[in-house]
């Protein structure tokens, strides 16, 4: 099954049994939380609190409690969309595509990373809905018969086109994530003692008893549903930049946007999974699972796709001179030289020259320095969605409308309360749920083979 | 057998008791009790009700409970039960009457709804038109604010109280009785006042009138040049030079809107002349910004100029000249000015702003060198506004101070806001025993009065006025009063005694008059009936000049006394001027005209210095604003009086100039002239002082402007400016100067080119380079089309707009006639600081840049630097170009595409539809649409807190001027222009009901209808003889933004400059 060159380090450190791994992984959720835990999750908690009651204040008040105005209609509603849905990238990336080139490497993270995608998507998914301006119909974006007579929605609008792919996205990852926790909810029951959590995990594994029946049932569902979800990686993010690419505005109307947006999206999403590992590999001790050379490839993932953002940066100055249309040239110089310019350069700065760092193998093996960059290039990201959606509009056609945005305390306050939100589903994640796919891991442990490299022969 | 078969219902019944019997007899057991005499009831066991009455009474009280609790809408209006004659309801109704104010005139039309006045539009029949400040006339009228019965002392009064005292005071006063009123053009009022003098005596009534924008040196200068004292009709129709110094004549210069019209009737490209305009100014004034050639100067060289211009007409026409420095004017234009002056002899006008006799009379003698009289200026019609007399009014107050004043009635006059010497005649008002106002408001001079008795609004008045020779004009009621207040006129004339109603006298006065109006060939009552359905009579004006003899000493004279004025040295120098809004201070009371961006700054809801750029720098003042960038204080000092304002950069300045608005600071002492006047906190309520009086917008220059010794002059020099060390925040819609060199967004050419080379000249199309057949060819972007075409075209109506630029003044009468037409909600400050202005129709006014690509590229400069250059308007003489720009209802509209639920959609007949109820306000629209004219409902502007003080919408009063056909958009909604679907509507309907199609004209949208100038015209795109087709298919149509092929149903038309 698992072939092993002998060159190759193993992808599971520290001489672990099969019981090792169950013990490492299910041995937190049975234990008492830690003081830390606790700490940590007030805080998220808190902050997140903060966060719906500012959404709250947002829906009962009005779009105007923003700092939107009549030429900048969208800014950090939609930058948080898109960074979220971007950052939701990465874990389906990595379950469904890299299940399909057989990368096993992925059983380590693959996970969390699914787990963080759902998080994500969640936190992306609130934007569209809360940016209404009547929130209470927003339904009618469904295409559901209605009592309103022939009235329809309009298939033409990218943003319909976003609702279908955001759901689709969502319900599908949700799946693949569900059915890769039914086995290790399984073990989890027939670990657990305490009779409410093994009744509750015992509905959870959907009555999982690991026959090899199943076992080969779980295998094809995971391959099918990797086969669904790849294709949704990439039109997920191409559908999102269509939002801008269809439109009309300079700096907007682009066609490179697809690619550059998903491997922007899968490019920020590596770097959340690193953030998120990175503290949790240390927190919960999982070294020997999550590697330096886990971190490596994740690094080097992350070099590809920056530069890819990069070249397609360059490539939109490039065509915006080419272009010789004044507006498109003057969009693209108003973001280098304009009002915003700062923005742009920290775009630039953290996306495109931060990345090259991992050139370095010192840099890319190195945990605290790739935990800095992970977060640097997350601020890129953020920025380069700030970069795209404001700057482009602020200064459009007419100069008369020029403008400027500034963000409220509401704007800011809903931005961090999702991070507040999204942190405080992952802490409860990793409490009660199986934060390494237990199950999967066993199968590229090779306890007789690492025994066998050990002993002197 | 069946027949003996019984059926019973119960063994009562079987065995016929007695029981049953008597049962059967009273069918109801008992009768049921009634609630009356359950609740009148006093014994317990009397009342104590059966089961079913129990029963029926605990249903009765539980939905008498649950209806009691629900809170039943109150309906206070009446329905028409009987149909009233001549109001259906859902169709407007129209009645002439006349504006006036003191500042401006016109012939307009009220459009009544149900009862109430809702819209103000031009009487086109008299062909005057209308500004702003007119047209948002109606608003007023309901403010909730306005004095609602009389008051004596400052306590409310009955009518019957307050007249008897009044009566009794009047008739017993021993000094004299004083009428102080604004220029009053109306002959019966005037004939009202009389009465009064004959009731109390003639020796010792008198009525004074002054003007706060006072222009009486043009009459003192007619009296010294022609010997009498009159203001002749200027027509600027006539004139092919204009050389105007300091005459804002499109704005507050006489008979502004009259002005207006005859101005642009010759500023069309396509016409058999077109008029050249020059304009030598202190400020920025929206009369320079149209001007073709514009000079700056500081105020104090005028005098200097118009001789420097007065010498060199005469060199040219033979005239005698006056010896006069010249050093410091802008000579070349003078002479380029005099020289075209003089080749248009009789066919030029010149006009002078300053209210300076010794200036006018030099003007005086320009224009008789010119021979203009007669010809430009009418030497039979006269003009009777600005009729003040402000020596007579500086010794009323002399008197008054020193007691010789028994009793003053103060009539369509502020003086303690608007007279330079306030103080003087507050002092003196102490000394009058009795004061008596007939203000609409408490206003300045109303709370310092022992008796206010509150005039009507003109909407609810009867009136009359007689502005030019020949011109008599009627305004009407077209609605009871809302309130217990009562028509001046009959006030004074129940004070002499009259039994009539002043309806009555006011149709005596013209029976008087009939014979003269050409009303003697017909019965009176068919005359007045005529008169007042027209709104007004124009008669034959007699031959005869209003002019004596010209007196060429008094030129003379007065060119003498000017050149041996002391010079005002190179100190700072002030100009007091009128702002398009808020006029002499009545339009600081309404919230429309508050939220109407200023045409030149686009400044709102705030009264500011302007400064020329460079003294900005120099001072070291911020140089722009914006949302998070207020403006610096200065502290601006004259004569001792001192101010602290916010500083504007406005290019085409003077340097070394200071320019402030008057009509600000009303109700500075916590009088209640209405909310609009005073400034709002951040989240809603007015801001207060420490005193609790409400702050008011702006500072009131009103005492700055000098009492010379002849009336006021408004500007002064020997100013200093300071910096204050504050900033202030200013809100403007547009924060933006310059264009950019975006030609496709505004083009503009000179005449020479215009009339001698082809469009492709000043016009050029836009064209693709495509790949056809191997070879790259240009196309026009109109052939080049990614979408399929609407089935519009040639199939009913496809409705569209052309706007000339040419002629659009900038005068934003239509920003304000569409916020009254569409129920656009009024924001207020601090959303229009946040960039949040919600006018469906806005007026770009954009200055030319000394920088531009090509002089970029030529002068080695990077790309980076030329856009940056671009972005700042030329410091000292930019030329302006105004553009209005509302939704362009594209063919392929972006907005429409992006929309997800189909919320905005194109009709049938071209136009871009918003629908409101089923928007979910995501916004996208607006962001796609290149024109950014989508507006959103940020906040429930009709009901949240922070709009209570500004938007009318939330006032029960006010709530009444809204458009009942026209939705009141509600929150998290987008709106935008709909060309004014609901008259389009109503067009169509009309013409359905007389079986003919619609007519070119029609229908109209409210800024067509208001646009003074027909900038803009509306109608039929299918309709081969309509008047848009034809401006569409005109060499100087362009679509804005074309290239990006939107296809728009608006297209412009290039502006020409006759340079």
């Amino acid at each position: 099954m698992h072939k092993e060159a002998a060159i190759r380090t193993p992808l599971i450190l520290g001489d672990k049994t099969y019981h090792d791994i169950t013990a490492d992984v299910v041995g937190p959720i049975e234990g008492k939380a830690s003081k830390t835990w606790y700490l940590l999750v007030t805080i998220a908690g808190l902050i997140a609190l903060w966060g719906v009651g500012c959404v709250v204040y947002l829906i009962a008040t009005g779009i105007g409690v923003w700092g939107l105005n009549k030429t900048v209609g969208w800014a950090w509603d939609i930058t948080n969309f898109v960074w979220w849905v971007g950052i939701g990238h990465a874990g389906t990336l990595i379950s469904a595509v890299l299940l399909l080139f057989r990368q096993k490497w992925r059983m380590a993270i693959n996970r969390s990373a699914e787990a963080m995608t759902i998080f994500a998507v969640m936190m992306a998914a609130l934007f569209p809905g809360i940016h209404m301006g009547r929130i209470w119909v927003a339904y009618w974006v469904l295409p559901l018969p209605n009592t309103f007579g022939s009235l329809w929605v309009n298939f033409n609008s990218p943003l319909l086109w976003d609702v279908f792919a955001i759901s689709t996205y969502f319900s599908v990852s949700l799946v693949f994530w569900y059915i890769g926790l039914i086995p290790d909810f399984a073990t989890i029951r027939d670990r657990m003692t305490a009779p409410a959590a093994k009744k509750i995990y015992g509905i959870l594994s959907f009555g999982w008893s690991g026959k090899a029946k199943q076992w080969t049932r779980f295998e094809e569902v995971s391959l099918v549903l990797a086969g669904l979800a790849t294709p949704l990686v990439f039109s997920v993010h191409s559908i999102v930049s269509f939002d801008f690419a269809t439109s009309v505005i300079p700096g907007w109307h682009t066609t490179i946007f697809p690619p550059y947006f998903v491997s922007g999206a899968v490019f920020s999403g590596f770097a959340m999974v690193l953030t998120l590992l990175l503290i949790m590999r240390k927190v919960m001790k999982f070294e020997n699972y999550i590697t330096i050379k886990h971190i490596e490839y994740m690094n080097i993932v992350i070099i590809v796709t920056g530069s890819i953002v990069g070249v397609a940066y360059i490539t939109e100055l490039f065509i915006s001179w080419y272009s010789g249309v004044e507006y498109e040239s003057y969009a693209f110089i108003n973001r280098f030289s304009g009002p915003y310019l700062w923005a742009y350069w920290a775009m630039m700065t953290c996306n495109v020259i931060s990345p090259q760092l991992f050139w370095f193998k010192k840099i890319r093996t190195n945990l605290t320095l790739t935990f800095i960059l992970s977060i640097v290039v997350n601020i890129g990201m953020w920025f380069e969605r700030f970069v795209i959606i404001v700057t482009s509009i602020h200064r459009d056609y007419v100069p008369s409308s020029w403008s400027m945005f500034y963000p409220t305390w509401v704007d800011v306050g809903i931005f961090v309360g999702t991070i507040g939100i999204f942190f405080t589903l992952f802490l409860l994640f990793a409490r009660f749920f199986p934060v390494l796919a237990l199950n999967e891991l066993k199968t590229i442990l090779k306890v007789s083979g690492e025994k066998y490299k050990k002993e002197d022969h | 057998m069946a027949n003996n078969k019984q059926y019973w219902v119960g063994l009562e019944e079987l065995h016929d008791t007695e029981e049953f019997k008597q049962a059967k007899e009273n069918e109801f057991v008992s009768q049921p009790q009634s609630v009356d005499a359950f609740v009148s009831a006093t014994e317990t066991s009397e009342a104590a009700p059966g089961r079913r009455d129990f029963l029926k009474l605990l249903g009765f009280g539980v939905t008498a409970a649950t209806v009691a609790a629900c809170e039943t809408p109150v309906i206070k209006s009446i329905p028409y039960a009987n149909k009233p004659e001549s109001i259906t309801p859902g169709v407007p109704n129209y009645y002439a009457s006349t504006f006036y104010d003191g500042t401006d005139y016109a012939c307009v039309l009220v459009k009544t709804r149900e009862g109430r006045p809702i819209f103000i539009k031009p009487n086109e029949d008299s062909g005057q038109v209308l500004n702003a400040r007119i047209n948002s006339s109606v608003l007023p009228l309901y403010d909730s604010t306005r004095l609602r019965g009389p008051l004596a002392d400052g306590k409310p009064a009955s009518w019957d109280e307050v007249d008897s005292e009044i009566e009794n005071r009047l008739s017993k006063t021993d000094g004299d009785i004083a009428i102080i009123t604004g220029s009053v053009i109306s002959p019966s009022p005037r004939a009202a006042f009389e009465k009064l003098a004959e009731k109390y005596g003639e020796e010792k009534v008198r009525m004074v009138s002054y003007d706060a924008l006072s222009q009486s040196a043009i009459r003192r200068a007619n009296e010294r040049t022609f010997g009498k004292a009159v203001i002749p009709d200027y027509d600027f129709s006539q004139a092919k030079v204009i050389v105007s110094i300091g005459a804002d004549f499109l704005n507050d210069w006489l008979i502004s809107t009259q002005n207006t019209a005859q101005y642009v009737s010759r500023r069309k490209p396509d016409g058999d002349w077109m008029s050249k305009h020059y304009q030598f100014e202190t400020l920025m004034t929206l009369t320079g910004t149209n001007a073709d050639e514009r000079a700056t100067i500081k105020p104090s060289n005028e005098g200097r100029l118009l001789l420097a211009l007065h010498n060199k007409v005469a060199e040219m026409t033979g005239g005698s000249k006056v010896s006069v420095k010249t050093d410091d004017l802008p000579t070349a234009l003078i002479e380029k000015a005099a020289k075209d002056l003089a080749a248009n002899k009789g066919k030029s006008l010149v006009v002078a702003g300053c209210n300076d006799t010794a200036l006018q009379v030099v003007v005086n003698g320009i224009n008789r060198m010119l021979g203009n009289y007669g010809t430009t200026i009418s030497t039979n019609t006269e003009l009777f506004v600005k009729n003040g007399n402000d020596s007579e009014m500086k010794k009323l107050v002399a008197d008054m101070n020193a007691g010789k004043v028994g009793a003053v009635l103060i009539y369509g006059a502020n003086p303690a806001y608007n007279y330079p010497e306030a103080d003087k005649f507050k002092s003196g008002l102490e000394k009058t025993g009795t004061a008596v106002s007939f203000a609409s408001w408490n206003d300045e001079t109303a709370s310092l009065c022992g008796f206010v008795c509150p005039d009507n609004h003109y909407l609810e008045s009867w009136n009359d006025y007689y502005p030019k020779t020949g011109h008599y004009a009627l305004a009407q009621p077209t609605i009871s009063p809302l309130y217990d207040t009562r028509q001046a006129q009959d006030s004074v004339l129940k004070w002499c005694g009259a039994d009539q109603t002043y309806n009555e006298f006011m149709k005596e006065v013209w029976r008087r008059y009939s014979g003269e109006m050409g009303g003697d060939s017909i019965l009176f009552e068919d005359f007045w009936f005529n008169a007042l359905r027209r709104g007004f009579v124009n008669v034959d004006v007699p031959g005869e000049s209003v002019f004596g003899d010209f007196d060429a000493s008094a030129v003379a004279s007065a060119a003498q006394s000017i050149a041996s004025r002391k010079p005002a040295g190179d100190g700072f120098e002030a100009v007091f001027y009128t702002k398009v809004g808020i006029g002499d201070g009545a339009g600081a009371v309404n919230p429309w005209l508050q939220e109407l961006p200023d045409p030149i700054t686009k400044i709102t809801w705030d009264n500011y210095i302007t400064m020329n750029p460079a003294d900005v720098e120099q001072y070291g003042f911020n140089m722009h604003y914006g949302q998070e960038m207020p403006a610096s204080v200065a502290k601006l000092s004259v004569n001792g009086k001192t101010i602290e304002l916010p500083v504007i950069a406005q290019p085409g300045q003077k340097r070394g100039t200071a320019g402030v608005a008057v009509g600000y600071g009303r109700g500075a002492a916590g009088e209640e002239v209405g909310r609009a006047a005073f400034r709002t906190k951040e989240y809603g309520g007015h801001q207060t002082d420490e005193n609790g009086n409400k702050i008011p917008v702006g500072v009131n220059v009103f005492p700055m402007v000098s009492m010379e010794k002849e009336g006021p002059v408004f500007h002064a020099a020997g100013v200093t400016v300071e910096d204050a060390g504050r900033t202030f925040a200013v809100a403007g819609t547009q924060t933006h100067h310059t264009l950019m060199g975006r030609t496709s967004v505004v083009r503009e050419t000179d005449l020479k080119t215009y009339k001698t080379s082809g469009p492709e000249k000043y016009n050029p199309p836009h064209v693709l380079p495509i790949h056809e057949g191997g070879t790259v060819i240009n196309k026009p972007v109109q052939d080049v089309d990614l979408w399929n075409n609407h089935p519009v075209a040639g199939v009913g109506h496809r409705w569209g707009m052309s706007i000339d630029l040419s002629t659009c003044t900038g005068c934003s009468a239509c920003v304000t006639a569409c916020h009254s037409e569409n129920n656009v909600p009024v924001v207020g400050k601090d959303e229009i600081r946040r960039g949040r202005d919600m006018h469906w129709l806005r007026i770009d006014r954009y200055y030319s840049s000394d920088m531009n690509m090509e002089k970029g590229s030529d002068e080695g400069k990077g790309v980076i630097a030329t856009y940056r250059e671009m972005e700042v308007p030329q410091y000292d003489n930019p030329t302006t170009v105004h553009m209005p720009m509302m939704c362009q209802h594209c063919n392929h509209a972006p907005c429409e595409t992006v929309c997800p639920v189909a919320a905005t959609t194109h009709s049938n007949e071209g136009l871009n539809q918003m629908t409101y109820n089923r928007c979910i306000g995501t916004r996208y629209c607006a962001n796609n649409c290149p024109y950014k004219v989508r507006r959103f409902n940020w906040f429930n502007y009709k009901a949240y807190d922070k709009f209570t003080e500004v938007n009318p919408a939330q006032d029960e009063m006010a709530r009444m001027v809204l458009n009942p056909d026209v939705t009141v958009r509600s929150r998290g909604v987008m709106e935008k222009c709909s060309l004014c679907v609901q008259r389009i509507q109503g067009g169509k309907l009309d013409a359905k009901m007389k079986g003919k199609p619609v007519e070119d004209g029609a229908v109209k949208t409210a800024c067509a209808e208001a646009c003074p100038t027909n900038a803009i015209t509306f109608g039929d795109l299918n309709d081969t003889d309509s008047k848009v087709l034809e401006g569409h298919k005109d060499d100087r149509a362009y679509y804005a933004l074309e290239e990006i092929g939107v296809k728009p149903n608006i297209s412009y038309k290039v502006k020409v400059r006759n340079v």
